[in-house]
């Protein structure tokens, strides 16, 4: 994997073409209907709010974040799936909002996704063959005898049995589906691969072959991918630029070992602190943060910073104005932070945080 | 430890020889399950019976020397002009009132009765299930009106349409098609609507929008043959009520006109010579029959259909004796080696 040394978002140029996609303040708001007569908006649940997001080239993004918080909406826009509220996403440099499916179309090829659910992304009532070959059949760039023939070296790439192209998905186990999934995502060999959780519905040995699987793809054809998941340490495993979400909003973001080593977000902190450690001894040691209170409503987020409800470290600052993503100081120009009382290294929050609870 | 250090141990496991499982569709378990359904399989040999009894009419016929509208007046009625009973001169079921054979006449309307409750059930199918695919997948405005047109066609009342429409135009078997197939596709559109609505928020079908395939596609490729169960189920059950709509419009006289021989208008001459048994019960007992067999048929896919009623291996019948046939031989096979 390719490590890119910058990263100066949001107002840089691309003089080598090196940036693959480009979400600019992307916005989601979903209508919430009331029970009138009239159906109108009651409100809007504001699932993505002014995200940005680069994807260079060979790059794994890691998008990190707890269910609710906006990082699935967001694969879906730049993926096109749905439209955005306002915000543009660029492919390549075009931009590439909001258009028709014809128009899309070309894109399609280009980006593709895995979905989360081995079960649930594979069509019950088709064969595997047919499930694969689907990109083929609607791009229409091989048929009969050549696509089968594609369908069953996409299988063997992926180490699935060519020989089980006529089975159904139910035969399969629930990491040979996922191997499914991912060979239909390569079939049109895009540019961009989504993972929307490719590996959260698996058991942790079969995490590590569909990983490993991800990485070998990505040397061989120089895939990129944004990889969206909600346990840390697979993220710090496959990619070198980590986005934090919180509500809809971005928290932190910032090359892998810079998030992980030195979080600046206090909501980054206690994600960090929170996510179970391999080593038991290490892990007695740790001081947990733990957060209080849930995700308030994304249909009536919070004002000013939407973390200070639950930020150890809030001021009154923070329900007024809200901070901006910027790298703080100390920091390399790419680790950019949300926050108006960033973290300061050595720090224990956790005291603070049982401080302000007493 | 990085997580990818397990790998070999469960990649270990993926290469261990794969067991040699043939691959079974829907369709296939299915199929296993009604095998060893008797009461699906009698109804299936019933509807074959009556099928071939269609097919085989005119041989009939011509074996008999009977045609299908040919009158023996001396031979088919007795000196007060009233039909002759089974077995009489060579009727092998008897005659009907102008003395034309009843069995040639049950046997070529059995012809009617399947091409009604056939070409009804298909037309309304295709009709029902496209229509339900396209409200259910596309909903908003159009779901809207064509949620009203299925309302509307359940409500209508069809005699009255039948009525009203056989009094314009002569009564046709076109109209009896036509009327049938109207009220019949608005069920099975209802059905599919609903689980074209649950479908649509799978994820897969996300996976095929994210691929660039557009509604037609989504709708008829990866939709379809998830409904294709309930539609199979519903139409099955819908032959019957089909075949005696039929009957229906044709003994009230709106519907096949005589003298085409069609079970429903046998059975309204027939109520005028009550006294001839064999008149009666011969055609009912083919109109209900048929419509047993079909509906039994119906039950019978339905319940192999429903993965939750396994009767594969456990509750029927037939599997437990099965079971215990095989219980049986392994125990001769062992005593035989001992």
């Amino acid at each position: 994997m390719t490590r890119p040394t910058v990263d100066d978002f949001p107002s840089e140029a691309d003089p080598d073409g090196d940036i693959l996609i480009r979400a600019d303040r992307v916005t989601k708001h979903f209508p919430v209907y009331g029970t009138g007569i009239v159906r109108r908006a009651a409100a809007q649940v504001q699932a993505v709010d002014g995200v940005s997001l680069t994807i260079r080239r060979g790059q794994t993004v890691g998008l990190v974040g707890e269910t609710g918080c906006g990082k699935s909406t967001l694969a879906r826009c730049i993926a096109g799936l749905i439209p955005v509220t306002s915000g543009k996403v660029c492919f390549e440099g075009r931009d590439i909002t909001n258009l028709s499916r014809r128009k899309m179309q070309p894109y399609r090829r280009e980006i593709q996704m895995i979905f989360q659910d081995p079960y649930g992304s594979l069509n019950p009532r088709r064969r595997v063959g047919a499930i694969i070959g689907d990109p083929y059949a609607v791009h229409k760039t091989a048929t009969g005898s050549q696509r089968k023939k594609s369908v069953q070296e996409l299988m063997e790439r992926v180490g699935l049995n060519p020989e089980h192209y006529n089975r159904f998905p139910a035969e399969f186990s629930g990491g040979q589906r996922q191997r499914i999934g991912v060979a239909r995502a390569l079939a049109l060999r895009p540019k961009l691969i989504i993972c929307d959780e490719p590996v959260s519905a698996l058991d942790v040995s079969i995490q590590a072959q569909v990983l490993n699987l991800l990485a070998d793809l990505q040397a061989d054809f120089g895939l990129s991918y944004l990889f969206i998941a909600h346990d840390l340490e697979v993220v710090r495993h496959v990619s070198e630029t980590v986005t934090v979400m919180y509500l809809g909003r971005v928290a932190e973001t910032g090359q892998g070992d810079q998030v992980y080593g030195h979080p600046r977000h206090p909501y980054t902190a206690a994600l960090l602190s929170a996510a179970p450690a391999a080593d038991p001894d290490a892990a007695a040691d740790r001081q947990r943060l733990i957060l209080t209170g849930d995700v308030p409503s994304p249909i009536n987020p919070p004002s000013g910073c939407r973390f200070h409800p639950r930020c150890p470290k809030a001021q009154d600052l923070c329900t007024t104005a809200e901070p901006a993503l910027e790298s703080k100081a100390g920091d390399p120009s790419a680790h950019r932070t949300a926050c108006h009382f960033p973290v300061e290294a050595g720090e224990n929050l956790a005291r603070e945080a049982r401080r302000d609870s007493s | 430890m990085s997580i990818t250090d397990v790998t070999f141990v469960a990649q270990a496991v993926e290469s261990a020889p794969e067991e040699a499982i043939e691959g079974r569709g829907q369709w296939a378990l299915t199929w296993r399950r009604l095998r060893s359904d008797r009461v699906a399989m009698a109804s299936i040999g019933v509807i074959v019976f009556v099928m071939l009894a269609a097919i085989f009419a005119p041989l009939v016929a011509a074996l008999l020397h009977h045609g299908e509208y040919q009158s023996f007046t001396n031979a088919g009625t007795n000196a007060f002009g009233q039909p002759v009973g089974p077995g009489v001169h060579g009727f092998p079921i008897g005659t009907d009132f102008l003395g034309r054979d009843l069995l040639v006449r049950v046997m070529y309307g059995a012809r009617i009765s399947l091409e009604v409750g056939i070409f009804t059930t298909l037309a309304a199918a295709i009709l029902g299930t496209s229509i339900g695919l396209i409200a259910g997948y596309f909903g908003g405005w159009v779901d809207n009106i064509l949620a009203r047109f299925i309302d509307a066609a359940l409500a209508f009342p069809l005699i009255v349409l039948s009525l009203a429409l056989a009094a314009v135009f002569h009564p046709n078997l076109a109209i009896v098609l036509g009327v049938i197939t109207f009220f019949s596709w608005a069920g099975i559109s209802r059905v599919v609507r609903g689980q074209t609505l649950s479908l649509k928020e799978k994820e897969y079908i996300e996976a095929a929008r994210s691929l660039g395939a557009g509604p037609w596609r989504i709708m008829f490729i990866d939709i379809l043959p998830n409904v294709l169960g309930p539609v199979l189920v519903l139409s099955t059950l819908f032959i019957p009520t089909a075949v005696s709509f039929e009957a229906t419009l044709s003994y009230l006289g709106i519907g096949v006109p005589p003298p085409a021989p069609s079970w429903g208008n046998i059975l309204s001459e027939a109520q005028q010579h009550i006294s001839s048994w064999w008149y009666v019960v011969f055609p009912a007992a083919a109109l209900l029959i048929t419509t047993l067999a079909f509906n039994l048929l119906g039950d019978g896919f339905r319940d192999a259909m429903d993965p939750r009623t396994e009767r594969l291996l456990a509750g029927s019948k037939a599997g437990r004796r099965k079971g215990r046939r095989m219980a049986l031989a392994a125990d001769a096979a062992t005593s035989e080696a001992s």
